[in-house]
C-alpha cells in the first residue's frame, strides 16, 4: 500500500514531468530544423499546380488535427502579405504515401521551400510566426541578391 | 449516411474542448491519487502469505500484491476503479454524443457567455477522436485492474492525465499525433469511400 504522503509525491512528480514535457515540446515546435536533405519538391505530386516564385509554405494537415486550421490561417495571411510567397496546405488524411515520403509524424508539419522548390526549413508542430517571417525574409533576401 | 454529415461538420469554439480537458485532467489527477492509495498498489502485510519468500523482495513482488487475492467485487469497488470508471464513462459520452457531453454543456451555458466570441471555429472531429483515445486508455486500465494486474489503474490514469493536461495547458494534441502514426501503419484513414 502506498501511503498518502508517497502518493502525493508521485502526483507532484507526475505534474512536474508533464509540465516539463509540454514545455519542451512547445519549445521544440517553435524552432526550425535546417539539417534536412536538399530535396526538390514536385508540386504536381502534392496536387498543386505550381510553387511560389520566391518561397512556398508547404503545410501538412489531417482532418483530425486540432491545431492545423489555426496554423493554416496564420501561414495563409503571411503568404498573402508577401509577393511571390505561396501557401499550400496538403491534407494527409487520405495520403499516407506523402506522410511516409516526408517522414511526417505529427501535424501540422510545415516545410519552407525556396523558389526552386528545395526544402530549406522544417517545422514540426505549430511554427513560431516570427521565425517563419525571418526564414521568409532570408529567402526573399537571397533571391534579390542573386 | 454518416459520411455526408461528417463532410460538413459545424464548427465549434476551440476553447470548449480545452475547458473540458482541464476538468478531465483534475478528475484524472484525483483518480491517480485514489488508485495509488487503494487496492491497485496494495501489498499484503509481511507474514500474510507464509509461502512467499520474504528474502527475495523483487521475486515475490507479484505474489504479495493484495489485488491478486481480491475478489472481482473487491476489485470493482476500489475507489480508484470507480473514479476511473466515471472518467471513462465521460469519455464515452464525449465520443457518442459530443454535443450533450457535460463539460461542453457547462462551457456553453456558463463560461462562453462571459468570454469574447471565438475568433475562429474548429473542426469538432479532432477533439472527438481524442476523447476516443482517452476512452481506450482508461478502458485498458479498468480491464487490467479487473483482471488483477497491480498498478494498472494509476498507470492508465497517469497516461490519460498527461494527455488531457498537455491539451488543456499547452494545446498539444497527442491523439492527433497518434492518428498519423496509426495511419502510417495502415490501421486508419485508408478505406474511406469519399477519399479526395
Amino acid at each position: 500500500m502506498v501511503n498518502v504522503v508517497d502518493a502525493l509525491i508521485v502526483l507532484t512528480a507526475l505534474l512536474a514531468v508533464t509540465l516539463g514535457v509540454g514545455g519542451f515540446v512547445q519549445w521544440r515546435q517553435g524552432r526550425p530544423q535546417r539539417q534536412i536533405p536538399n530535396e526538390v519538391v514536385d508540386p504536381q505530386r502534392l496536387g498543386a499546380e505550381r510553387l511560389g516564385d520566391t518561397a512556398t509554405l508547404l503545410q501538412f494537415s489531417t482532418e483530425l488535427c486540432a491545431r492545423c486550421p489555426g496554423v493554416h490561417r496564420s501561414l495563409a495571411s503571411l503568404a498573402e502579405d508577401r509577393e511571390g510567397v505561396l501557401h499550400l496546405d496538403v491534407d494527409l488524411t487520405h495520403r499516407p504515401d506523402i506522410a511516409k515520403h516526408f517522414q511526417i509524424l505529427q501535424t501540422p508539419t510545415t516545410l519552407i521551400l525556396d523558389g526552386d522548390g528545395t526544402i530549406q526549413t522544417r517545422f514540426g508542430g505549430v511554427p513560431n510566426k516570427h521565425v517563419v517571417e525571418l526564414e521568409l525574409s532570408r529567402l526573399t533576401g537571397e533571391t534579390t541578391r542573386a | 449516411m454518416p459520411e455526408t454529415t461528417d463532410a460538413t461538420p459545424r464548427g465549434i469554439d476551440p476553447r470548449g474542448p480545452r475547458f473540458g480537458a482541464a476538468i478531465t485532467s483534475v478528475l484524472l489527477l484525483g483518480t491517480v491519487l485514489l488508485s495509488l492509495v487503494g487496492l491497485s498498489t496494495a501489498r499484503a502485510p509481511i507474514g500474510w502469505f507464509a509461502y512467499a519468500p520474504l528474502a527475495d523482495d523483487v521475486y515475490s513482488a507479484a505474489a504479495t500484491c493484495t489485488i491478486a487475492y481480491a475478489s472481482l467485487a473487491e476489485r470493482a469497488l476500489d475507489p480508484g476503479f470507480l473514479a476511473l470508471l466515471v472518467v471513462a464513462l465521460l469519455f464515452l459520452w464525449g465520443v457518442v454524443s459530443p454535443r450533450t457531453a457535460p463539460w461542453g454543456v457547462v462551457y456553453r451555458r456558463f463560461v462562453q457567455p462571459r468570454l469574447a466570441p471565438p475568433t475562429d471555429l474548429e473542426d469538432p472531429r479532432p477533439p472527438r477522436f481524442a476523447q476516443g483515445v482517452g476512452l481506450f486508455v482508461s478502458a485498458v486500465g479498468l480491464a487490467l485492474h479487473l483482471a488483477g494486474v497491480p498498478w494498472a489503474l494509476p498507470i492508465a490514469a497517469a497516461a490519460a492525465f498527461m494527455a488531457a493536461f498537455l491539451n488543456a495547458v499547452f494545446g498539444l494534441c497527442l491523439g492527433c499525433m497518434l492518428y498519423l502514426l496509426l495511419q502510417r501503419v495502415g490501421l486508419v484513414g485508408r478505406a474511406r469511400p469519399n477519399a479526395v
